[in-house]
């Protein structure tokens, strides 16, 4: 019973759809979604530029999810955005800039999720106290969860240790912290420390910090094992062009302990306990582009300390200074980099309260310099005076490298492994007694001290050079150098051929 | 032991000074062959003379050191240490002719833990190498073999009964009188032991608690409770006992010249008669009962003079800045 009609569509129905054809429909769908999104888009950025200078005030700004952080944080972070808290008009571009930076602000307190996403509304016009220019401003901030633990394993700094790491964030709503962290390791034997930091005035580049530590540390170097129980307080402030300054008071309980059985007399001398007041200033400003293996930009950090003078009291008493600095050299794009480092420091002694006579150094606060991460193709601490094996620190130091940086003949440039050549090298002393006699007044310190740092350049400076690989993983760095020692002194600890290295700082 | 803090490696430490060079013979696979070793034998290209060490370092290496509880003053005049075990040995090391000096040092400085121990004098000319330094107990024989004229010890039976006395009951009472009377810590143990440690008072107020909690646990080694009054009986009939041995002789065991033994009461006694020690005795009852036996006080006079020729008290402390 069928009809000639009827035959037509099942032929039409058995006949198999043409891929092609299929694509092409499919592709064209495609490019008119695409146009149009396109052209949707190209008319919010031609809405937002032809508008940019059209004035409008922020009348209200809301912050959606945030219900654990308290409002008057939050208040002082989106005042100033109000335009009843500002004279001047805001444009809209002025508006979106600074509604941005608000956001950004937030971000940086690091209690929320980010993105932070903005919306902007106009209000309602029956509403009779709005004005035709205003608009109201919604940030979603999605707050983190109140804690993170979080344990493992590390290596860094020639070391590997286990941790236990947790943070409590937002304590009281206002972006409080507390962080508690306990390691235990092979040179670093166990560490504890707890800390409470809050940002002041609802600013995350201006921090207080309160820490409280204890920590047990191997010395193999000298011999012993140094055992440290105390705490600091820190106020940090990150300037607007990045210079970053924090100020800090910390006491600290210092003990000597556990010496080896061949410890030098050096190191016995100075076993025992002492307790270490004082101020310290840390200035850094940073503009490398990635400072475990960087291609451009500079580094500059000093790190000044003031101990036991005056109120400080205490059992030490010194000044104590030091700077770094690192800079990057990109050569075109080749992806060979040029860099540079420079250290140097000094620790002064000073009398403590009642006494005239300036306090000699101890071995906690003397420098130490060599090794992996700073003079390499020398042992840790292998530079400066050495009592016997035991490693005892200078008190005026003096250190500068200089590597050459290539990418490996058919790997991509971007892939952080590097082959390097470098040379570096450096000089610790200790201060000498000018005369055999009695003890040193400030005079002879100061004298001392001059003839110290002029002995710095008395011959070469004990250095190496070689050849190695750098990788440079998102924790921390890592190194494998060959090298052979060109100039050191006699007592001073060199290491020939291959070394490893590990870690976050690197001259 | 080995200095070197770093991983394994394969290459070779620049120290070449025979006895600074520690690393044993390498393994096979190891072992740098022999040319490579001969090139790298010529670096480093330059060396020059030995960093001077810090100020702090002591420079004196041709000395024997025995490092003791006292003070700076101490030092200077060679005066007896304050410490028990201490004065034992500095008072035997002087009985066996050992030219030595003292210097204050804690605990913390010990191989063993605890003070004296002897640093012995560098006789090599090669300062460079480590000195194993002697820590109390192996003291005795270091003497034995250090000294120009070595102290034959009593071969009497009663010598270590009588030695556990002291080690037992004179001690026992010692550390309560010392560091758990009320009335002595604060004029002997404070200014003695924790005073000099800091000057800051949250580290001396925890070396008073460590302190005072090291020696109560002592004490209830030997008993559950702290009996005062049995201790104080015990250090009592002690005495007696070390009087009646002593008798009319000059030295214990009737030797010709004075050992170990005499060293070890000495090192009560004087302390216990030490009208000067810290800030003077208050809780008396310890020292009144050495004082009531004539024979020990005169044992003590006698090491007193011929030993140490020193003014008897000598323990002002000089200022806590020294310390």
């Amino acid at each position: 019973m069928a009809s000639p009609g009827d035959d037509e569509i099942f032929e039409k129905l058995s006949q198999k759809t043409d891929p092609a054809e299929l694509k092409k429909q499919e592709d064209e769908l495609n490019a008119r979604l695409y146009a149009q999104q396109q052209k949707a888009q190209e008319r919010v950025a031609e809405l937002i530029v032809e508008n940019t200078t059209l004035p409008v005030t922020i009348s209200s700004v809301h912050i959606l999810h945030a219900n654990r952080t308290r409002k008057s944080f939050l208040q002082r972070v989106v005042n100033p955005l109000l335009s009843a808290n500002n004279e001047e008009p805001y444009t809209l571009e002025e508006a979106l800039r600074e509604v941005g930076v608000a956001a950004d602000k937030l971000n940086r307190f690091g209690i929320f999720k980010s993105p932070i996403s903005v919306f902007i509304d106009r209000p309602d016009p029956t509403n009779p106290s709005s004005s035709p220019t205003d608009i109201d401003v919604y940030l979603s901030a999605v707050e983190r969860g109140t804690y993170t633990i979080k344990t493992g394993t590390e290596a860094g700094h020639s070391e590997a240790d286990a941790y236990v790491n947790a943070e409590f964030r937002n304590l009281f709503g206002g972006a409080e912290t507390l962080n508690a962290h306990a390691s235990l390791g092979t040179r670093t034997r166990s560490a504890y420390s707890l800390s409470a930091s809050t940002p002041i005035l609802s600013n995350p580049d201006f921090k207080f910090q309160l820490n409280g530590f204890a920590s047990s540390t191997l010395k193999s170097w000298a011999s012993h094992e140094e055992v440290l129980r105390g705490g600091n307080s820190i106020l940090s402030y990150l300037t607007k062009n990045g210079h970053k300054h924090e100020f800090s008071y910390s006491g600290i309980w210092r003990q000597v302990t556990g010496l080896t059985q061949n410890a030098s007399p050096t190191v016995i001398a100075d076993a025992g306990d002492s307790f270490k007041s004082s101020l310290t200033h840390t200035w850094t400003n940073d503009r490398r582009d990635y400072a475990l293996l960087p291609s451009k930009g500079y580094v500059m950090k000093t790190v000044s300390e003031l101990a036991g003078v005056g109120p400080l009291r205490g059992d030490v008493s010194f000044f104590k200074t030091q700077a770094e600095s690192q800079i990057a050299l990109p050569f075109g794009d080749t992806g060979i980099t040029f860099t540079a480092g420079l250290r140097g420091g000094i620790l002064y002694p000073l009398a403590s309260g009642g006494s005239r006579i300036p306090q000699q150094s101890r071995i906690n606060d003397r420098f130490q310099l060599g090794g992996p991460n700073d003079v390499r193709g020398f042992r840790i601490s292998g530079l400066g005076p050495h009592d016997g094996s035991d490693a005892v620190g200078g008190d005026v130091f003096a250190a500068g490298g200089a590597s050459l940086l290539f990418p490996i003949p058919r790997v991509r440039k971007e892939t952080p492994l590097r082959l390097q050549a470098f040379v570096n090298g450096g000089r610790l002393v200790s201060l000498q007694k000018q005369d055999k006699e009695g003890q040193m007044d400030s005079a002879a310190v100061k004298d001392s001290m001059k003839k110290a740092i002029r002995s710095l350049t008395d011959g070469l400076p004990s250095c190496a050079a070689g050849l190695g690989l750098v990788y440079a993983h998102p924790i921390a760095r890592f190194e494998i150098n060959f090298s052979l020692p060109l100039v050191a002194r006699h007592d001073e600890a060199t290491r020939k051929g291959l070394s490893f290295g590990v870690g976050i700082e690197f001259m | 032991m080995s200095t070197a803090p770093n991983p394994p490696e394969g290459s070779r430490d620049a120290r070449d000074e025979p006895g600074r060079q520690q690393q044993p013979p390498r393994g096979s696979i190891f072992a740098v062959p022999a040319p490579i070793k001969r090139l790298f034998d010529k670096f480093p290209l330059r060396t020059y003379p030995a960093n001077e060490l810090p100020l702090r370092a002591p420079r004196h290496r041709d000395e024997n050191v025995l490092y003791v509880f006292t003070t700076d003053e101490g030092v200077r005049n060679g005066a007896p240490s304050f410490n028990p075990s201490c004065l034992k040995w500095q008072t035997y090391l002087k009985f066996s002719g050992i030219q030595f000096r003292t210097e204050a040092s804690s605990n913390h400085a010990s191989p063993s833990g605890a003070l004296p121990f002897l640093l012995p004098a560098v006789t090599t000319g090669d300062t460079t190498k480590a000195v194993p330094r002697v820590p109390s107990a192996k003291l005795q024989r270091w003497c034995m073999s250090n000294s120009p004229s070595s102290i034959e010890e009593p071969g009497d039976l009663r010598y270590e009964a009588y030695l556990s006395l002291l080690d037992h009951r004179i001690r026992r009472a010692w550390l309560y009188t010392v560091y758990l009377s009320p009335h002595n810590f604060p004029s002997l143990a404070e200014p003695l032991y924790i005073l000099p440690t800091s000057s800051s008072a949250f580290v001396r107020l925890t070396t008073a608690h460590t302190l005072r909690r090291a020696a109560e646990a002592e004490l209830l080694k030997f008993s559950a409770v702290i009996n005062v009054e049995r201790l104080y009986k015990d250090a009592d009939e002690a005495f007696d006992a070390l009087e009646m041995l002593l008798g009319q002789n000059t030295w214990f065991f009737g030797a010709e010249r004075p050992g170990l033994f005499d060293a070890s009461v000495f090192a009560y006694s004087h302390l216990l008669l030490d009208e000067g020690l810290g800030k003077g005795w208050v809780d008396t009852r310890l020292r009144d009962m050495v004082i009531r036996r004539t024979g020990l006080v005169m044992h003590r006079e006698r090491i007193l003079r011929e030993y140490f020729q020193a003014s008897p008290s000598s323990y002002e402390l000089s200022g806590e800045q020294d310390a």
